[in-house]
């Protein structure tokens, strides 16, 4: 087997993110992923290009998308002779989809590709209920029309209600913010700091957009060239004036609001990744390196740990391999699935207890320096497309980190079903 | 003596229940003193694959494949038996009218396992007549055990699961009115514990439950039967609350025992807040609640072996 090799972050593309609902309304997840990789073909050149794969996926899938993916890619001027499969793990896809190609990278398996993802709530896979769908696979399978009309006849009225994709973890019926609402609650999370985190992240947003540092990171698609998501002009005012839209069962206690739990969204981001060698062919920037990723899962379904709380152990078992400590990183990148995850995933790294009983750490892993986190704002601000989340946390910390050879960065990246990624990359 | 019955048929019992509920069972005003009634056995053929493969369907839960899990939850014994309890309540000596009446707690020892299409044998008797405040309790004790044993002088050994459901049959005083007691249901100050899950029942929870079990008491599949018999509307069975608390928690190997306590019933269609709580190692408590009224639905307990 070949040494390993860097696995280089060249450079992203995506759309913008844009409320559900709204400006993508009409956009399928195809056409989405497939503007978006035609952006990046455009951007560095990749007409006619034979990938070593091109990985990613979407959290709400229709049944026909199958091949997402690879759908797309064809129908970009990327070389159909490149591979293309779709990857799921709720929130983290795009991570993993990333994460996986740049371990192909580095065993040399692969000299290129594109990680991404998509998701659309305007365009969700509406289905029929398990009855109907019992009922006519029973009369696809008759044989004789007098079976199949036995069988069509079972048909109640209630069986042909739409069935919308569900919310709600399937096994505990709680949805993703009423989840985090008891998390929040275990850990103190106030009111205040929560909103203080969503303002910050629409300023710090709305800032790296008037500097320009999207620039070469979005490309605009149906009208919309900035997250819509975005408000520049936000206060706390304006923020403490919402009703709590989660844990209201717990009274005065209840800190989630819409403003500072994420907006439901549209969007699309992919990931260019090379070996040096490649990127130098093709004289392509080489904005970091993909170090290291780590998968974490925790035992929620009973209330043993907070379902959104994954992250903290990849984060202790990523760190002790690299031997690194948050001291090492320059910028930190944490998902801001709502701002109490990332407040309750920072607490948890500051406290002695969870960090010795949950982590079996000696000592906490430390502070995180709040001028150093999601600096160019985050998913409260620019919305969270599920699976294309992880391209744009992705993207944006490999520019910040350009040019800073050496200094590191680090993910975290929550997702459904208790899981979560985190990962390190190193600016070049 | 026990007296042999075939498995009634529980859709007939609830006819006759609906005739039966328009005269009082009561010839006299009844005391505690002599009230016996004869217990009664029954044979099961045997909970088929397809029933038990309805009730994973309906809760979602663990695929009994028969290789990595075989062993029935206990639930679905309880429903294997319930309709033995219904002929005993049913039966002319039984002095509590069957419609209208409050199922309030449940406790079950589930020895052994017990496996799809195994016959079995249920043995139910109604014991403990007492007075409560609003009518009269009883538990009906049911005892499953293996075909081919004698029920009346049978080993504990033989048991296979048995349990205790509490009834109210309301406004029949039987073993007449207590003095001074409280009413139980006050909850003065219900703390709920921190949820860890949420069941959003909809307004055919009992209908579905009922088309697992064959159990279509009025009460739960009708709002107009409901209300006749006391209720705003709907409820769910309390079973159901009972197989959604224990899914996924019971072992293969049986030898556990939960408890069930029935407070204020759950409304269909109706959102009820769930907790677990590891009370010391091997022990779980359940709470299911209404988190608007704050009203607790039930109390539940497992003990593992």
């Amino acid at each position: 087997m070949a040494d390993i090799r860097d696995a280089v972050i060249i450079g992203a593309n995506r759309i913008p993110f844009a409320r559900a609902h709204g400006a993508y309304a009409k956009a399928s997840n195809q056409d989405m992923l497939t503007s978006t990789l035609n952006g990046l073909v455009a951007r560095y050149g990749l007409q006619g290009a034979q990938l070593g794969a091109v990985a990613g996926g979407a959290v709400m899938k229709h049944s026909k998308n199958f091949n997402l993916v690879r759908e797309s890619v064809l129908g970009t001027p990327i070389a159909s002779n490149t591979p293309a499969y779709d990857v799921q793990m709720a929130c983290a896809t795009g991570m993993e989809a990333i994460g996986s190609l740049a371990n192909k990278i580095k065993l040399g398996q692969i000299d290129s590709a594109i990680g991404g993802g998509v998701d659309s709530i305007s365009d969700a896979p509406i289905v029929v209920t398990d009855a109907l769908r019992g009922i006519i696979m029973e009369a696809n399978r008759a044989k004789t029309t007098g079976q199949r009309l036995k069988a069509l006849a079972k048909i109640r009225p209630g069986h042909l209600a739409p069935q919308a994709p569900g919310v709600n973890e399937p096994r505990t019926g709680l949805s993703m913010g009423e989840h985090m609402a008891i998390t929040a609650d275990q850990w103190g999370i106030s009111r205040e700091e929560q909103d203080e985190l969503a303002l910050a992240s629409h300023k710090n947003l709305a800032k790296a957009y008037d500097d320009g540092f999207f620039d070469d990171l979005v490309t605009p698609f149906k009208g919309v060239d900035r997250d819509n998501n975005m408000r520049a002009d936000s206060t706390m005012e304006k923020l403490g004036k919402l009703s709590p839209a989660f844990g209201k069962d717990l009274g005065d206690q209840a800190t989630m609001t819409a403003a500072n739990s994420t907006a439901l969204t549209d969007g699309a981001s992919a990931v260019l990744l090379g070996s040096e060698e490649w990127a130098d062919e093709r004289d392509l920037p080489k904005l970091a390196n993909f170090i290291d990723y780590e998968e974490g899962a925790v035992d929620f379904v009973d209330g043993a740990e907070g379902l959104l709380m994954a992250p903290t152990y990849a984060a202790a078992r990523m760190l002790k391999r690299n031997n690194l400590s948050f001291e090492d990183f320059e910028y930190f990148e944490i998902h801001e699935a709502f701002a109490s995850t990332v407040l309750a995933q920072m607490k948890a790294w500051e406290s002695a207890e969870f960090c010795r009983e949950k982590l079996g750490l000696d000592k906490p892993l430390g502070t995180i320096d709040r001028s150093r986190l999601n600096v160019n704002g985050s998913s409260l601000a620019a919305g969270h497309p599920f699976a294309a989340t992880g391209g744009r946390i992705v993207a944006t910390l490999s520019k910040l980190l350009h040019g800073k050879p050496g200094k590191l960065g680090f993910i975290s990246v929550c997702a459904a079903g208790g899981q979560g990624i985190t990962a390190i990359i190193e600016g070049r | 003596m026990t007296r042999t019955i075939d498995l009634p048929n529980l859709s007939s019992l609830y006819r006759r229940a609906a005739l039966g509920a328009l005269k009082s069972k009561l010839s006299s005003n009844g005391s505690l003193r002599g009230l016996t009634v004869e217990p009664v056995v029954a044979r099961h053929p045997g909970i088929s694959e397809q029933q038990v493969e309805d009730y994973r369907r309906l809760f979602a839960g663990e695929a009994f494949d028969g290789a990595h899990r075989g062993a029935l939850p206990s639930v679905l014994i309880h429903i294997a038996a319930f309709p033995v309890q219904m002929g005993l309540m049913s039966s002319k000596d039984f002095p509590l009218p069957l419609l209208g009446m409050v199922h309030l707690a449940n406790t079950v020892e589930h020895h052994q396992p017990v496996m799809p299409n195994t016959s079995l044998q249920i043995l139910v008797k109604a014991q403990n007549f007492r007075a409560h405040r609003k009518g009269t309790q009883v538990d009906i004790t049911v005892d499953v055990y293996p075909q081919g044993v004698d029920v009346d002088s049978a080993d504990q050994s033989e048991l296979l699961w048995s349990g205790v459901s509490t009834y109210l049959g309301i406004g029949t005083f039987v073993a007449g009115k207590p003095e001074g007691e409280q009413s139980r249901r006050g909850q003065g100050g219900f703390t709920p514990p921190r949820k860890t899950a949420q069941w959003n029942l909809g307004a055919g929870a009992g209908r579905d439950y009922a088309a697992v079990s064959g159990d279509y008491n009025p009460i739960h599949v009708s709002n107009l039967a409901a209300k006749a018999l006391g209720q705003r509307g709907m409820i769910a069975h309390g079973m159901y609350s009972a197989a959604r608390m224990l899914e996924g928690r019971e072992p293969e190997s049986a030898g556990h025992r939960w408890s069930i306590e029935f407070e204020a019933p759950v409304a269909l269609p109706g959102t009820v807040n769930f907790a677990v709580e590891d009370i010391s190692d091997g022990t779980q408590r359940f709470t299911g609640w209404n988190a608007r009224k704050n009203r607790r639905h039930f109390t539940g307990e497992l003990i593992l072996p």
